[in-house]
């Protein structure tokens, strides 16, 4: 993957269709070694880049949801304590010595230290790190810079190979300075309309080239309306998919769009104020 | 513009390492390294436009969603400014959608204030309501075991396990949010009222957050947050340029509620709305929000000024659309008052949701 062209091929051909300025990101993120922090609206492909990332570079993903409360024993390592308390009794049954009880066999390895130990390297995917409490960002920080992780009772692991670090985030609430500072940062924006269709084509096999534009036009100007929560790129593939059911069991494409309206707005207000557009989204219909 | 020397050595290595051939590319290599929030996306273009292009980042630039802190002054239903002559600051009962005033001092604070924000700082805390943390702590009154400790402790008894350690999930304080009306028509309230949001910063720092809307919206827990209230009150005079002014709750709440970073603060927490609840013409945008608002937060309390007299009833139109969405309708005018509702949120609490119309009827 040494230029974003070859880049892009390799993508698209994984079924994920980047703008120039994700492919730059991604480019400069594998050459310079750097974790790459992705922001933007919910369902435009955050998640998704990291397992297709994954399959291109024929890595081994590693994904650590964040949740409030998330603390070291579950992002980095624990010791396995039943199984050393097995070792000591079973030890001391037979009359034999007790052994290292800290050795790598009772390591249970967690997200952070699977990357760093992963033999074919890993794309390594830090989702929603905004649902993490901030403490947590503080101490991703040495994992973040350096790619080590310190076991006091072990050794410093080191990553055998960089792991291709990718960390999403909603905005809910401020990151930190200092983690901003050792990422790299993109915005994914909505895709524009030729890119969605591409999207639709690659994921919702057998639609027609009328219906895909129609929807990529109502879709767009569904997102422009003042919507509690604007449809994803995740929601336009759903509504299409959900549309195609409907057309293969014999419902007219205009009808079909409107009746599987539900896949694309899931909020009783939006639905309320899309009936009231229906007539100018769906003029052409 | 922010730009760390870590992020320009990251710049420089990325054109190091293959020189971009046009301006584009130049742009994304610049834009991927040097900025860190799409907030400053559009600094960053000026900055980049001046620099190496006329009339390309126009062309470049993606629009941001930007979902800033300030809120445009409200708009007719084409989409124009109010005319001026709505104006009318100082009065509630025709409050004005423009703001006019701008920069006001809150005065000195006095020693009978001192003593009531000392009792305040304490009242917050002990009264707000708790939910249990993710987090498991060592207790002894814990009900789930503590491998980690149980086996610490049987290391030292050659392992033996002579004594179980437990942990447990101890409580934690919800998130408070503070919406306190500035406008024009509380004027004589908004000194009293902004230390009592003050005296909630220092009881439950971390867990507070404190918005002031008139026509815009200001996040103020920044400003507010200094140990000093007098100082502090100098600078939220600073931030915020609607005090005084006109009311426009309904656009105020819809912004607080759109901006998807503001309304993971309302979700779960204890949500106070400090208004009387004259809006300025049509309420149904005030009446729908506090009914999102309602639904995201835990319990939503209003408090009015107004409300303090026993022969009040909310019958003008806002309110009476209101009332069915509040878990509860408080008098609060100043410190004291301010006091006595803050006793008076765990009942709240305990109580059925959305039953402040049964209460107030």
């Amino acid at each position: 993957m040494d230029d974003e062209e070859s880049l892009a091929v390799a993508l698209s051909a994984a079924g994920y269709f980047a703008d120039g300025g994700l492919l730059t990101a991604v480019h400069l993120a594998l050459r310079l070694g750097r974790p790459l922090l992705l922001e933007g609206e919910p369902g435009v492909g955050k998640t998704e880049l990291a397992a297709v990332l994954s399959r291109v570079l024929d890595r081994e993903l590693i994904r650590l949801q964040c949740f409030e409360g998330l603390d070291s024993g579950q992002a980095l390592y624990e010791w396995d304590y039943p199984k050393q308390l097995l070792r000591v009794r079973t030890a001391e049954a037979r009359g034999e010595a007790i052994g290292d009880l800290y050795a790598e066999e009772f390591l249970l390895q967690r997200p952070l230290l699977r990357a760093v130990r992963s033999e074919r390297g890993a794309v390594l995917l830090i989702d929603e790190i905004d649902r993490a409490d901030n403490e947590f960002e503080a101490f991703l920080l040495e994992f973040l810079s350096d790619f080590q992780i310190t076991v006091p009772e072990l050794a410093t692991l080191r990553a055998r190979r960089t792991p291709v670090v990718v960390l999403t985030s909603n905005r809910t609430r401020e990151l930190h300075d200092a983690l901003r500072r050792r990422c790299l940062y993109h915005w994914i924006a909505f895709p524009d309309a030729q890119r969605e269709r591409a999207i639709l084509h690659a994921h919702v096999p057998g639609l027609a080239e009328e219906a895909a534009a129609e929807l990529v036009r109502a879709v767009a100007e569904i997102r422009a309306l003042p919507l509690l929560k604007r449809p994803g790129v995740a929601e336009s593939i759903d509504w299409a998919r959900g549309a195609a059911a409907l057309v293969d069991g014999g419902s007219a494409w205009p009808t079909a769009l409107r009746r599987a309206l539900g896949l694309l707005i899931k909020d009783e207000e939006d639905t309320r104020l899309l009936d009231e557009r229906a007539k100018e989204i769906f003029h052409h219909s | 513009m922010p730009g760390a020397p870590a992020k320009q050595a990251d710049f420089f290595r990325a054109i190091a390492g293959a020189v971009p051939h046009d301006v584009a590319r130049l742009y994304w290599y610049a834009r991927v390294t040097l900025l860190g929030d799409v907030a400053d996306l559009a600094a960053f273009d000026r900055v980049f436009e001046q620099w190496f292009g006329r009339g390309l980042g126009a062309a470049l630039v993606v629009p941001p969603p930007v979902r800033d802190s300030e809120v445009r002054s409200p708009r007719d239903g084409a989409g124009r400014e109010l005319p001026a002559s709505d104006a009318r600051p100082g009065s509630g009962i025709a409050a004005s959608a423009l703001a006019t005033a701008g920069r006001r001092g809150f005065g000195r604070t006095d020693p009978r204030q001192r003593d009531l924000m000392r009792l305040l700082r304490d009242a917050w805390p002990a009264n707000l309501p708790t939910l249990p943390s993710r987090r498991r702590r060592p207790s002894r009154s814990g009900r789930e075991l503590d491998m980690r400790r149980t086996w610490q402790r049987a290391r030292r008894n050659d392992g033996e396990i002579a004594e179980l350690r437990w942990t447990t999930r101890p409580r934690r304080t919800r998130r408070l949010l503070l919406l306190v009306d500035v406008s024009g028509s509380l004027r004589q309230h908004t000194p009293e009222l902004l230390r009592l949001a003050h005296a909630a910063l220092r009881g439950v720092p971390e867990r507070t957050e404190v918005f002031t809307f008139g026509t815009r919206l200001t996040r103020v827990t920044g400003a507010l947050s200094g140990a000093r209230v007098d100082r502090a009150l100098h600078a939220v005079s600073g931030a915020v340029h609607d005090a005084d002014g006109g009311t426009a709750i309904g656009a105020a709440m819809r912004r607080f509620l759109d901006n998807p970073r503001y309304l993971a603060l309302a979700r779960g927490a204890l949500v106070v709305v400090i208004s009387d609840g004259l809006e300025r013409g049509d309420c149904t945008a005030m009446i729908r929000s506090t009914e999102r608002l309602s639904r995201l937060a835990y319990r939503l309390i209003w408090w009015s000024p107004l409300a303090c007299s026993p022969t009040y009833r909310p019958v003008t139109r806002g309110m009476a659309g209101v009332l069915r969405h509040l878990d509860h309708l408080g008098g609060v005018r100043d410190l004291a008052s301010g006091l006595a509702e803050v006793g008076r949120i765990p009942s709240v609490a305990a109580g059925p949701r959305r039953s402040a119309h049964l209460r107030r009827e």
